[in-house]
C-alpha cells in the first residue's frame, strides 16, 4: 500500500478515535441530564494542564492521569451541585451559566500559568512502520487506547446494571424514580463521569498540542458539532458524527489545507443546525 | 411624549459634557466603548425584548467594519463615501435579517439552536477575514485605514460615537415603548399565542434580528476610521461573548442595561486586566451569579422604578381600523370549512383516520368524543400545527391543507386554546393590543404610539359584559384561571374572526362564569355571523349552544346533528359507555 | 467611577534595585532641555500567544539593560521607568494598549519585540509622535518615521543561508512552510529569489494561521509526499515547535533537512534532542557565540538574575541591544520626542550590543550572521558571515 494512504489512513483515524473519547463524555452528560456542558472543553484543558504540571515537577507522564481523575472529579462535583442542580428546569440558563464556567476555568488557568502556549514532552518516542509507513509510536498508541475506551464505554453501557439503569432514567426521569433508581446520584455521578473523561482526554492529547488556556474552546465547538451531525444522545449518533466532523476536517486538510478543513466543518455543522437539527440519527 | 423629550435632553446634555469631565484618554475609551454598546443594545433587543440569544454579533460588527474599511481606503475623500458607510452600517441587518427569515421559517422555537447556529457562523465570519488575505488582509487585517474627512482629534471622535450611540438609544426607546416593542416582548413569551393572533413570526424575529445587525454594523462601521485597523478578531468569538455578557451584566431587558454593561464592564476591563490578575475571573464569575440568580441584570434593580413613574397608559380613544376583509371569500356559500378525509399520524399512532367535517353556514357547532377521539387535532390540522399526511382542508372556500396560524388567523380564523395561552407578563391591556393590531396594524402602526388608543366595539361590550376586563394595568399572569381563559376569548373575540375554533372555553370556570361566557359567544357569533365551533365535554353548555353537534370516535366523524338526534343516538351513546366502562 | 476621572498610574515597575544615590545624583547629569524626570518607556514583549515562550529571557534582557543603564545614571540623567504591555496580544489589542501609553500614560519611547503585525498596528497607533525601537528578526521594509529597527533582515538571514545550504547540502526541492502573516509571506518571498538564484526549486509552499491551535500531521503527510530535500520554515514560536516535533515523530528527519529562521535556544529546547536532526538556524546571535562581549554579557545576565537565571536566547539578546540603542538614539537627540531630530540623530548611530557594538544605516542595522546546525538542544555555529548588510533604504 501506498505509505502516504497509509499515512492520510492513519491520521484519519487519529483524528476521529480521538474526538470520539473527548465527545463521549459531553454526549453521556446531555443524554441523561439533558445538560449542554459548554465548559466541556475546559475539562480537556484541565487535564492537559495537569499533564504539563506532572512532567514540570519531573514525575512519570502516567501520574498525570491520576492527577487529572481527581481534579476534574472535584471539579465536577461542585459544578454539578453549585451550577448545574439548580438549573435543570432551566435549560438554556444552563448553557449560559456553563458557558461562564467555561470563561471562569479558562481565565483561572490563565491567570495562574499565563497565556503562553507550552509543550509537553511525548512519553513514547520513535515511531512504527505500519504497512510501509512510519507513523509516530504515540500518536498509534492514542489511536488504539481510544478506540478501546470508546468501545469498552459503549460495552459497559449496553451491558452493565448501571448503564441499564442510565438507559432507563435517559427513556423515563420520573418512572426510573418510582422503581427506585436514585436519580440525582446518578445524575451527580454521570456529570462527573463525563469530566473526568475530558481530564482523560486532555491528559492523552497533551503531549500533541500547544498547551493553552484557550485549547478548550476548540474541543467544545468541534465536539457540539459532532452531537448535532451525529444526533443529541445517540451511540450510533456520537460514532457517526464523529465520523462525519473528524473525517471530513482531516480529509479536506490532507487535500487542501487546515483553514479549509475547520471552514468545511464549520459549513457542514451550520447547514445540519439549519436544515437537520436533530441530526443524522435523532433519538426516538 | 413630554417625558421621551425630557428624556433625551437630559441623555444629550450628559453625553455632551462628558470629555470635558475626564480628558483625552478617557474620551478615547469611551468612544470605542459606546460603539461597543451600540452593537451590545441589539443583543438586548433580540434576548431582552423578542426573547432569542444571537451568540454570533461579533460577526455582524466585524463586517461592516471591514466595508467601512474597504470604503475608506479605496474611496478616501469622495463623495461616495455620504453612500457607502451608511451602506456598510445596513448590510449586516440585511445579513441578520436574511438569515433570521431562514433560520425562523418554519420553526416554532429559537432557543439553543439559533444561539449556536449564530456562534458558528461568527467562527466561520472569522475563518473567512482571517484567510481571505487579498481582500480583508487576512491576520493583520486593514491597515491604515483613513479617519473620517474632517475629524481627527480624539475628541473629535468620542462626539461621533456618543451621538450615535445617543440616536440608537432614542429609537430604541421609543420602540420599545411603540406596539412594536409590546409585540417583542409578547413573542419572547408565547410564540403561539403570537401567531394565532395573526403575527408572521419569522418576519417579526428577522426583524428583530436584523436591527440588531444593524445596530451592530453602526458601530461597525464607525470603528473603522476610529482604530484605523481592522483585524479578524472583530468577527470572532471574544468579542461576540464580551458583547453577551455586557448585555446580560447591565439588563439585557432594560434600555440602558446594554450600555452600563458595556461601558462599566469595558473600562473596569481596560483599567483592572493589568492591575488584577484574577480581574477576568472576577467577570466570568459575576456572569455566572447573573444568569443564576439575578437574571434583571444591574439596570434591572434601577429601570423599572423610573419605568414606571413615566409611563401612563393610553386612553382608547381610537376605533381601531376595519379588519381588511380578504377579497373573493365573502358570501354565504364561503362562510364555513370542510375536512375531506383528512388523516394525522404522530410517530407510530394514527390520529385522525381519514376524518369528513363540513360546516357551511354560520351558527354554533360543537365537537364532542372520548378523549382521544381526535377533537383538539382535528383543530390542530385545521391550523396548520400538525402536519396532513393526506386528505383536504378548505377554509371559506379555498384549499387551505398545511396553512400557516398566522395567515388563517388574518383571514379571519380565530382559536382558543384548551390551557389559556395569552401572555402572562403583559398588562391586560397590552394583551388586549396585540389582539386589535394582529391582522389590522400595518407596519407604520406598529411605530406609532397612537395605535395603543385603539378600542373596538367587542371590546367595550366585553369589558361591560366582565368587569375585571376594565383592569387594564393588571398583569395578565396574575388573574385567576377563569378570568385567564376569558381574557384569552376576548382577545380571540376582539380580532373578530369569522370561524372560531373554541377549544374548551368554559374549562375552570364558576358556574356563574360559565353563563357569561356563553352569552358571549352567542353574542358576537351573530355580531360577526361567525361559524363557531367549540370541542365542549360539559354538556349543559353544549346543550345550551349548539346548533347542531359533531361526534368523533377514533379519529373518524361518528355522527352529526341536532341535541336531541345525538342523544338519541345509539351509536354515541355505545362510545361513552364504552369509553367510561 | 472616580477611576476615569482621576486615572492614576497603572502598576509598573522601577526597574532594579536604583539606590537613592542614583536618584539624587540624576540631576547632575541632566541633558538637553527636558528637566529631569523619569524616563518612560512602554516593552511590548511576548507576554502571550505562540510566541510566549520568549517573554521570560525578553523580560529579564530588558531589565538587565535597563538596571545598568539606571545604574550608570539613565537615560540623558533620566531614570527609566518601563511600563510593559503584551506584544502577545492581536495586532488591535496592541493598537489600543499602545494609544494608552501615549496619551495616558505619555511614554518617551516604546520598544518592541512581537510579531510584524502588530509591530504594523503600533507604528500605525503612534504615527511617529513617540519613537519607537523594534528589536526582533523581520521581513525588511519598515521605514516608517520615527521607527528604528535593530532586527535581522531577510537579506542577512536567508540569503548567505539558503546559498551555503545549497552549495554544502546540495539542497535542489525546497519546501516552503510558516505562519500565516506579513513576517513568513515576504521572508518568503525573498527566500523564493534565493532559491532561484541558487539553482534549486520551490515545490511545496503553505501557511498556516498564526495563534491558532494548529496541528501539523497533515503538513507532515504533505511534506513526506512531496519528498523536498531542504524545508524553509518560518513558523513562530509555538507553532514551530510542534510542526518540528510531528516532522520528526513521524520520521522525516532522517532523511529531510530543515532550515528556521526563527530558531533560537527556547523554541529548540521545546522541540528537543530527539526531533532537531538536520535541522539549521540563521541568525546574528547565539548563546553560545564565543566573543568577549558575549561572555561579558552572559556574566552578567547570569549574576543578576542568579541564582536561577531565565534561560537566554537571541530574541532576549535583541532586546538588550534595543534598550541601548534608545538610550544611545535618545541621548543622540537631545531628549527629544521629535521624529525629524530622532531620525537625523539615527544616521551612523553607534550603540551597544550583546556581542559588541553596532552602528544603524538607514535606520537599520549592518551585523555579523551566523548559521548553525542543531546538536541535541544546543547549536553548533557551522558558518559565519561578516558585516551583511541589511539591504534596507530608509532615509
Amino acid at each position: 500500500m501506498d505509505p502516504i494512504l497509509t499515512t492520510n489512513i492513519l491520521n484519519v483515524v487519529y483524528e476521529v478515535s480521538t474526538l470520539a473519547v473527548v465527545v463521549l463524555g459531553l454526549a453521556v452528560v446531555f443524554g441523561l441530564l439533558g445538560v449542554m456542558n459548554l465548559a466541556h472543553g475546559e475539562f480537556v484543558m484541565i487535564g492537559a494542564y495537569c499533564a504539563f504540571f506532572v512532567q514540570a515537577q519531573n514525575l512519570p507522564f502516567l501520574a498525570a492521569v491520576p492527577l487529572a481523575l481527581l481534579v476534574c472529579a472535584v471539579l465536577g462535583l461542585v459544578v454539578e451541585r453549585l451550577l448545574v442542580r439548580p438549573l435543570y428546569a432551566r435549560p438554556f440558563d444552563t448553557l449560559l451559566a456553563t458557558w461562564g464556567l467555561s470563561m471562569l476555568l479558562r481565565e483561572a488557568v490563565e491567570a495562574v500559568y499565563g497565556r503562553a502556549f507550552r509543550s509537553v514532552a511525548t512519553p513514547l518516542t520513535g515511531s512504527v512502520d505500519v504497512f510501509g509507513a512510519d507513523y509516530p509510536s504515540y500518536r498509534l498508541l492514542l489511536t488504539v487506547v481510544s478506540i478501546a475506551l470508546v468501545a469498552g464505554l459503549v460495552w459497559w453501557f449496553v451491558r452493565s446494571a448501571t448503564g441499564r439503569r442510565i438507559r432507563a432514567v435517559v427513556n423515563n426521569p420520573e418512572l426510573a424514580g418510582s422503581v427506585g433508581i436514585p436519580v440525582t446520584g446518578l445524575a451527580r455521578n454521570t456529570f462527573v463521569f463525563g469530566c473526568c473523561l475530558a481530564a482523560l482526554a486532555g491528559v492523552m492529547l497533551a503531549p500533541l498540542l500547544p498547551v493553552n488556556p484557550t485549547l478548550g474552546l476548540d474541543f467544545i465547538l468541534k465536539s457540539f458539532f459532532v452531537l448535532v451531525v451525529g444526533g443529541l444522545g445517540s451511540l450510533v449518533g456520537l460514532i457517526s458524527g464523529s465520523g462525519v466532523i473528524g473525517g471530513v476536517e482531516s480529509v479536506v486538510s490532507a487535500f487542501l489545507d487546515r483553514t479549509y478543513g475547520y471552514t468545511t466543518v464549520l459549513i457542514i455543522a451550520i447547514l445540519f443546525l439549519w436544515l437537520r437539527p436533530n441530526g443524522l440519527f435523532p433519538r426516538t | 411624549m413630554a417625558s421621551f423629550l425630557g428624556h433625551s435632553a437630559a441623555l444629550i446634555a450628559a453625553l455632551a459634557v462628558l470629555p470635558q469631565l475626564v480628558g483625552e484618554f478617557w474620551a478615547y475609551t469611551l468612544a470605542l466603548y459606546f460603539l461597543y454598546a451600540i452593537a451590545s443594545l441589539g443583543i438586548g433587543l433580540c434576548w431582552g425584548q423578542a426573547g432569542f440569544l444571537p451568540l454570533g454579533q461579533a460577526m455582524f460588527f466585524g463586517l461592516a467594519a471591514y466595508l467601512s474599511g474597504l470604503s475608506l481606503i479605496h474611496f478616501k475623500d469622495s463623495w461616495l463615501l455620504l453612500l457607502l458607510l451608511p451602506g456598510a452600517a445596513l448590510a449586516p441587518g440585511l445579513l441578520a435579517y436574511g438569515i433570521g427569515l431562514l433560520v425562523f421559517r418554519g420553526r416554532t422555537l429559537s432557543g439553543p439552536f439559533f444561539a449556536m447556529i449564530t456562534l458558528a457562523l461568527t467562527l466561520l465570519a472569522f475563518q473567512i477575514a482571517n484567510s481571505w488575505n487579498d481582500v480583508t488582509g487576512g491576520f493583520n487585517g486593514l491597515k491604515n485605514i483613513p479617519g473620517l474627512p474632517g475629524l481627527s482629534d480624539f475628541t473629535d471622535l468620542y462626539y461621533i460615537s456618543a451621538v450615535a450611540l445617543a440616536v440608537c438609544l432614542l429609537g430604541i426607546a421609543w420602540l420599545r415603548r411603540a406596539p412594536a416593542g409590546v409585540v417583542w416582548r409578547a413573542v419572547a413569551q408565547n410564540e403561539q399565542r403570537v401567531r394565532f393572533c395573526g403575527f408572521a413570526l419569522q418576519n417579526v424575529k428577522a426583524a428583530v434580528f436584523g436591527l440588531s445587525g444593524v445596530l451592530a454594523g453602526i458601530g461597525g462601521a464607525l470603528y473603522a476610521p476610529q482604530q484605523n485597523l481592522v483585524t479578524p478578531q472583530l468577527c470572532g468569538f471574544l468579542l461576540s461573548a464580551d458583547l453577551v455578557i455586557w448585555a446580560a451584566v447591565g439588563g439585557r431587558a432594560t434600555l440602558y442595561g446594554p450600555v452600563v454593561g458595556a461601558v462599566l464592564i469595558g473600562i473596569l476591563t481596560a483599567d483592572l486586566r493589568d492591575e488584577i490578575s484574577y480581574w477576568e475571573v472576577i467577570l466570568a464569575a459575576i456572569f455566572i451569579i447573573v444568569v443564576l440568580y439575578f437574571r434583571q441584570g444591574l439596570m434591572g434593580f434601577v429601570e423599572p422604578r423610573f419605568e414606571r413613574l413615566w409611563r401612563r397608559r393610553t386612553e382608547r380613544t381610537l376605533d381601531s381600523p376595519a379588519r381588511p376583509e380578504a377579497s373573493g371569500d365573502t358570501g354565504l356559500a364561503d362562510a364555513g370549512f370542510a375536512l375531506d378525509d383528512v388523516r394525522v399520524r404522530m410517530g407510530s399512532v394514527n390520529i385522525l383516520e381519514g376524518l369528513d367535517l363540513e360546516i357551511d353556514r354560520p351558527g354554533i357547532y360543537c365537537l364532542i368524543g372520548p378523549n382521544g377521539a381526535g377533537k383538539t387535532s382535528c383543530f390542530n390540522a385545521m391550523t396548520g400545527e400538525l402536519p396532513v399526511r393526506s386528505g383536504h382542508i378548505r377554509i371559506f372556500g379555498r384549499a387551505r391543507t398545511g396553512t400557516a396560524a398566522d395567515l388563517l388567523s388574518r383571514i379571519g380564523v380565530g382559536r382558543k386554546f384548551q390551557a389559556p395561552s395569552l401572555f402572562p407578563d403583559l398588562t391586560v391591556a397590552e394583551n388586549f393590543n396585540i389582539g386589535l393590531w394582529g391582522g389590522r396594524a400595518r407596519l407604520r402602526d406598529l411605530v406609532r404610539m397612537g395605535s395603543h388608543g385603539w378600542s373596538s366595539a367587542i371590546l367595550r361590550e366585553a369589558q361591560s359584559r366582565f368587569p375585571f376586563l376594565a383592569e387594564e394595568d393588571r398583569r395578565a399572569g396574575d388573574l385567576s384561571h377563569g378570568q385567564r381563559q376569558i381574557l384569552e376569548l376576548v382577545m380571540v373575540l376582539i380580532a373578530e374572526p369569522r370561524l372560531l375554533l373554541l377549544d374548551e372555553p368554559s374549562a375552570g370556570l364558576s358556574q356563574a362564569e360559565t353563563q357569561e361566557v356563553i352569552e358571549a359567544i352567542r353574542w358576537v357569533g351573530g355580531r360577526l355571523n361567525a361559524c363557531t365551533v367549540i370541542v365542549e365535554h360539559d354538556m349543559t353548555f353544549v346543550r345550551e349552544l349548539a346548533d347542531r353537534i359533531f361526534v368523533l370516535h377514533q379519529g373518524r366523524l361518528l355522527a352529526s346533528g341536532t341535541v336531541a338526534e345525538i342523544q338519541a343516538d345509539e351509536r354515541v351513546r355505545a362510545v361513552y359507555v364504552g369509553a367510561s366502562a | 467611577m472616580t477611576k476615569i476621572l482621576n486615572p492614576i498610574s497603572r502598576r509598573r515597575f522601577v526597574a532594579g534595585a536604583v539606590g537613592t544615590g542614583a536618584a539624587v545624583a540624576a540631576p547632575a547629569v541632566l541633558s538637553g532641555a527636558r528637566a529631569a524626570g523619569e524616563f518612560k518607556m512602554a516593552t511590548f514583549l511576548a507576554l502571550s500567544g505562540p510566541a510566549s515562550l520568549f517573554g521570560p529571557t525578553q523580560t529579564a534582557c530588558g531589565k538587565l539593560a535597563v538596571d545598568q543603564i539606571n545604574a550608570a545614571g539613565g537615560i540623558g540623567g533620566r531614570k527609566v521607568t518601563v511600563i510593559p504591555a503584551d506584544g502577545g496580544a492581536t495586532p488591535a489589542e496592541a493598537a489600543k494598549a499602545a494609544i494608552r501609553l501615549m496619551l495616558r500614560d505619555k511614554v518617551d519611547l516604546v520598544l518592541g519585540s512581537h510579531n510584524s503585525a502588530v509591530r504594523e498596528a503600533i507604528v500605525a497607533a503612534l504615527k511617529g509622535r513617540v519613537p519607537y525601537v523594534y528589536t526582533p528578526l523581520y521581513e525588511g521594509g519598515e521605514c516608517n518615521p520615527n521607527v528604528y529597527v535593530t532586527a535581522d533582515t531577510p537579506q542577512q538571514q536567508v540569503q548567505p543561508s539558503i546559498s551555503w545550504l545549497a552549495k554544502t547540502l546540495g539542497a535542489k526541492t525546497y519546501y516552503l512552510i510558516g505562519n500565516d502573516y506579513v513576517w513568513p509571506h515576504k521572508t518568503n518571498e525573498q527566500a523564493k529569489k534565493y532559491i532561484a538564484a541558487a539553482g534549486g526549486k520551490v515545490v511545496g509552499e503553505e501557511y498556516l494561521p498564526l495563534g491558532a491551535p494548529n496541528k501539523f500531521e497533515d503538513a507532515v503527510t504533505r511534506i513526506k509526499a512531496k519528498k523536498p530535500d531542504l524545508v524553509v520554515i518560518t513558523l513562530v514560536g509555538g507553532d514551530n515547535v510542534n510542526f518540528n516535533r510531528t516532522f520528526a515523530g513521524f520520521g522525516l528527519d532522517k532523511s529531510i533537512k530543515r532550515v528556521s529562521y526563527l530558531l533560537e535556544e527556547l523554541t529548540l529546547f521545546g522541540i528537543g534532542a530527539e526531533n532537531s536532526a538536520g535541522l539549521y538556524s540563521a541568525m546574528s546571535y547565539f548563546v553560545n557565540e564565543k566573543s568577549e562581549p558575549n561572555a561579558k554579557f552572559k556574566a552578567g545576565f547570569a549574576k543578576a538574575f542568579a541564582p536561577k537565571p531565565p534561560p537566554l536566547s537571541m530574541l532576549g539578546a535583541d532586546v538588550y541591544s534595543g534598550v541601548y540603542c534608545a538610550k544611545a538614539l535618545v541621548e543622540k537627540a537631545g531628549g527629544t520626542k521629535d521624529a525629524g531630530k530622532l531620525m537625523a540623530a539615527a544616521n551612523n548611530l553607534q550603540y551597544r550590543t550583546a556581542t559588541g557594538t553596532a552602528v544603524m544605516t538607514n535606520r537599520h542595522v549592518v551585523k555579523d550572521m551566523y548559521l548553525a546546525e542543531c546538536k541535541g538542544t544546543s547549536f553548533d555555529i557551522v558558518e559565519s558571515f561578516k558585516a551583511v548588510a541589511h539591504g534596507q533604504t530608509c532615509s
